[in-house]
């Protein structure tokens, strides 16, 4: 078939032909529709979660919002929590409380999330806002005090959300990484979300038939896997952390790396103040808000306990922190800073930072009934 | 700029619009001063001898048309010296001057110089020398656009690593250019993506696994671990080198340009004669027309065939590179040649019957792994060790290639026979647009689920 010139023009007396031949043109715009549609049908629609490791950074929160929109539902009143691996907050122990409390609770808290993380989550769980009476977020603290990690740069928190994220999202996330090449990386990555679920899909083709079982058995009973989770029941008890002397001494059974750790914790400087993680706050606690504005769901904020042993340079207290702006918001709720102080002990911890078995039940009711009360005075 | 990045891409669609939106009189300064861009974004430092081989061959060739018969060798001399000996010092001076030390006994690196081996050398003095030789046979008229020449060597689809084009080839698709049509274009299109995928899906996955077993041996001992290197290495440079090549063939085409194909499913080969009709085609033209047949081909006598042979193919591994490790790969080829033409020439380039063809490309392919060992390893003692490794029977049994990675191998391996016999990804762009899109989407569909997109690894064949 001879080439067919859509239009000819002439250019100073030379004849120039911008000869585009239309099937050719034609083939390949059903190419890339074709390439689009199919992308689009296997990453946008949900099509993947169906292998998806329920593991995974991605699998675990596909697997958290969606067990979260199939839960079986007891009571109008439903209270959902979020936060990171620090929120032990366990449903079960403030469920057992119901008749006292008057509220059903669920969690998405979720193991190295992030606040940019949890806003696509509730936005997940909740998309029209309509379906608790609150929301929990679990905070390190309520003064924005700065992180070791810079989160506006964590690359990870792609992986994490990818599920959830659609195309007009790219213009807000892309630009929420402070890094032209994550930056880069976001953009392409919701575009073509096959290159972020590569390494998932390459590791199903490793032992196709056992993910697919995996994948519905996790379908199937995850939800109750992490509601029947009791939490380890190892603790601290016996480590002792000198605050004047700078030293920590841990019983026989700890190892090095155990003792490195609460070093770092507990008596290395804190990083210093740049304001980073609490422009990274507003940002995305203001995103979770706006999300709610206007809707019956009240958000609560409440200070997670600050650990084992409590360092004496705690930070100064930041009357302009992004918690402490919304809680002067309408429908949004401060939990007094220390409910949770009678858990700041060794026993009740498992590590420097995460509460044990025990710790995480007994959170989780104090939990339920403060936060039953406040909404109840609300 | 690497094929496998998006500067590339951006580049290369910057160079489309500009070229089909010019006026026909300009398209050749474009493709020119792009080519002349592409070179200098890797280093400006060598555009000056690049510029100046162009400038000796370009004028040694005029001269060479002029001159009286006895004094057109003088002009070909002067041309031949200019390209052997930039590429001899540049690739070869530190092999030599290093040997040579060891040879006197001097300490090693006495006479070394830190030399940094401008792109592509080996292909563009290879692409002049057929030029200025080819006018001295009388076979190709001396070109006397300056800049129709330079563009000849320099034109960046090829420039770096081929294929070798020849001046008719290229001169004759310049001066009758031609809107590519839409086949052409749908084809074009296709060998890109089809490049992209080998490049990305395919050798980059390759290549993790061949780099893990070769930077260090002693971490995988045993028979399999050594094949399963060793196959990942041929599969890496296949994959790697024909889907550049499938890259420059694809792009040349886009821009009207017609280049021969390098690669026919060389794996597939029944013998290494056969092999070689398959692998690098262009530089086995380029051997045989410019080496081998000056040398006397096959028109002495068996022993000066078999010489030849030898020469040709020791001299061909040596292009390769600058050590014994290439030599050795080269007199390897050579001698395996010239024992297939001992044992009967045309039983090695004919067909064998469909019972033993299976039979005969395991062997051929088992023997050119052996050969990839020497190419591959890093040292002549990382090659014996290797080569040994191959046979011997101990019981580990650590597979460094994954499965699904075998499987994707073996699907590749299906479509290569059905290509083999039908020829149907050249008929896909002649026939329905359903089945192009179709073969198009699982191309990019595998770029995308399984192609090393997180770093763009530089071809295998841009160190030579």
């Amino acid at each position: 078939m001879p080439a067919r010139g859509l239009w000819v023009a002439s250019l100073n007396d030379h004849k120039v032909t911008f000869s585009c031949p239309v099937r050719a043109l034609f083939t390949l715009i059903l190419t890339i529709c074709g390439f689009w549609a199919v992308e689009f049908a296997i990453f946008h629609t949900g099509a993947y979660f169906t292998i998806l490791r329920h593991d995974s950074s991605t699998g675990a929160v596909e697997t958290h919002v969606h067990n979260e929109l199939g839960r079986a539902r007891h009571s109008l009143r439903q209270v959902l929590t979020i936060g990171d691996s620090r929120m032990g907050f366990l449903p079960r122990y403030a469920n057992e409380m119901r008749q006292d409390t008057g509220y059903e609770y669920a969690s998405i808290a979720l193991g190295g999330a992030t606040p940019r993380d949890w806003y696509y989550m509730l936005r997940g769980a909740d998309p029209d806002a309509n379906r608790y009476s609150a929301i929990v977020i679990a905070m390190e603290d309520y003064d924005d005090t700065e992180t070791i990690e810079d989160y506006s740069v964590r690359a990870a928190d792609l992986y994490y959300v990818i599920g959830r994220l659609k195309y007009s999202d790219i213009p807000e996330f892309a630009r929420s990484f402070h890094d032209p090449e994550l930056q880069w990386a976001a953009v392409r990555g919701i575009v073509l979300k096959g290159l972020i679920y590569k390494r998932d899909f390459q590791d199903f083709l490793l032992h196709p038939q056992e993910r697919l079982d995996l994948a519905k058995l996790a379908h199937k009973d995850s939800y109750l896997w992490y509601y029947n989770y009791v939490g380890p029941n190892q603790s601290l008890e016996g480590v002792v952390v000198d605050f004047n002397n700078r030293t920590v001494t841990v019983p026989a059974g700890f190892s090095e790396a155990q003792k490195a750790a609460y070093r770092a914790r507990f008596l290395d400087p804190r990083p210093p103040e740049k304001g980073v993680h609490s422009a990274f706050l507003h940002q995305w606690l203001g995103k979770i808000y706006e999300h709610y504005r206007g809707s019956k769901t009240r958000l609560v904020f409440l200070h997670l306990p600050r650990g084992p042993f409590i360092r004496p340079d705690q930070p100064p207290l930041n009357a302009h922190s992004s918690v402490r702006e919304l809680g002067q918001q309408p429908g949004v709720i401060l939990m007094p800073e220390h409910i949770f102080d009678s858990i700041e002990r060794p026993g009740l911890f498992l590590d420097q930072m995460h509460m044990n078995g025990p710790g995480c039940a007994e959170f989780s009711r104090i939990l339920a009934r403060e936060v039953s009360h406040a909404l109840d005075a609300f | 700029m690497l094929f496998n990045t998006i500067p590339f891409f951006v580049f290369f669609a910057a160079v489309l619009v500009l070229f089909y939106a010019a006026p026909r009189s300009w398209r050749r300064v474009i493709l020119l001063v792009a080519s002349y861009y592409f070179y200098l974004s890797w280093n400006y430092k060598f555009v000056v001898l690049l510029l100046g081989l162009t400038v000796v061959d370009f004028g040694a060739a005029i001269a060479i048309e002029r001159a009286p018969v006895g004094r057109k060798k003088l002009f070909l001399l002067v041309s031949l010296a200019a390209n052997l000996g930039m590429l001899g010092f540049f690739k070869y001076y530190n092999f030599f001057a290093d040997n040579l030390a060891q040879l006197l006994r001097y300490p090693p690196n006495s006479w070394a110089y830190s030399i940094i081996l401008p792109l592509g050398i080996s292909f563009h003095t290879f692409q002049s020398i057929s030029y200025v030789v080819d006018v001295y046979r009388g076979e190709q008229v001396a070109i006397r656009n300056p800049i129709d020449y330079a563009l000849f060597i320099s034109f960046f689809p090829q420039l770096v690593a081929g294929p070798i084009v020849r001046a008719r080839e290229f001169f004759s698709d310049l001066n009758a250019w031609k809107h590519p049509s839409s086949e052409e274009v749908l084809r074009g299109v296709m060998l890109i993506v089809l490049g992209l995928t080998k490049k990305m899906a395919f050798a980059d996955q390759f290549a993790q696994i061949a780099d893990s077993y070769f930077q260090n041996l002693s971490a995988h001992p045993g028979g399999f671990a050594a094949w399963s290197g060793v196959f990942a290495f041929a599969m890496q440079i296949f994959f790697d080198f024909s889907g550049y090549t499938d890259m420059a063939i694809g792009m040349a085409l886009l821009l009207g340009f017609h280049f021969p194909v390098n690669f026919r499913r060389p794996y597939l080969a029944f013998s290494m004669t056969d092999f070689w009709h398959r692998w690098h085609m262009s530089l086995s033209r380029w051997l045989r027309d410019y080496l081998y047949i000056p040398l006397g081909g096959n028109r002495h006598g068996r022993l000066m065939t078999y010489r030849n042979l030898m020469l040709t193919m020791l001299l061909g591994g040596l292009w390769h590179g600058a050590s014994w490790n290439f030599v050795i790969w080269g007199g390897y080829h050579g001698g395996l040649l010239s024992l297939e033409r001992m044992m009967g020439r045309r039983e090695f380039e004919k067909r064998p019957p469909i019972w033993l063809y299976p039979l005969r490309a395991v062997i051929t392919f088992g023997l050119v792994c052996l050969g990839w060992v020497f190419f591959r390893a890093a040292t002549f003692a990382d090659s014996r060790y290797v080569v040994s490794q191959l046979f011997h029977s101990g019981r580990q049994m650590e597979a460094l290639i994954p499965k699904w990675l075998m499987y994707m191998t073996g699907a590749s391996l299906v479509i290569a026979l059905i290509e083999e016999k039908f020829e149907w990804t050249e008929r896909l762009s002649r026939g329905p647009a359903w089945a192009y899109a179709a073969f198009m989407i699982i191309l990019l569909l595998t770029i995308e689920m399984i192609g090393v997109t997180e770093k763009a690894l530089p071809f295998v064949y841009f160190q030579f």
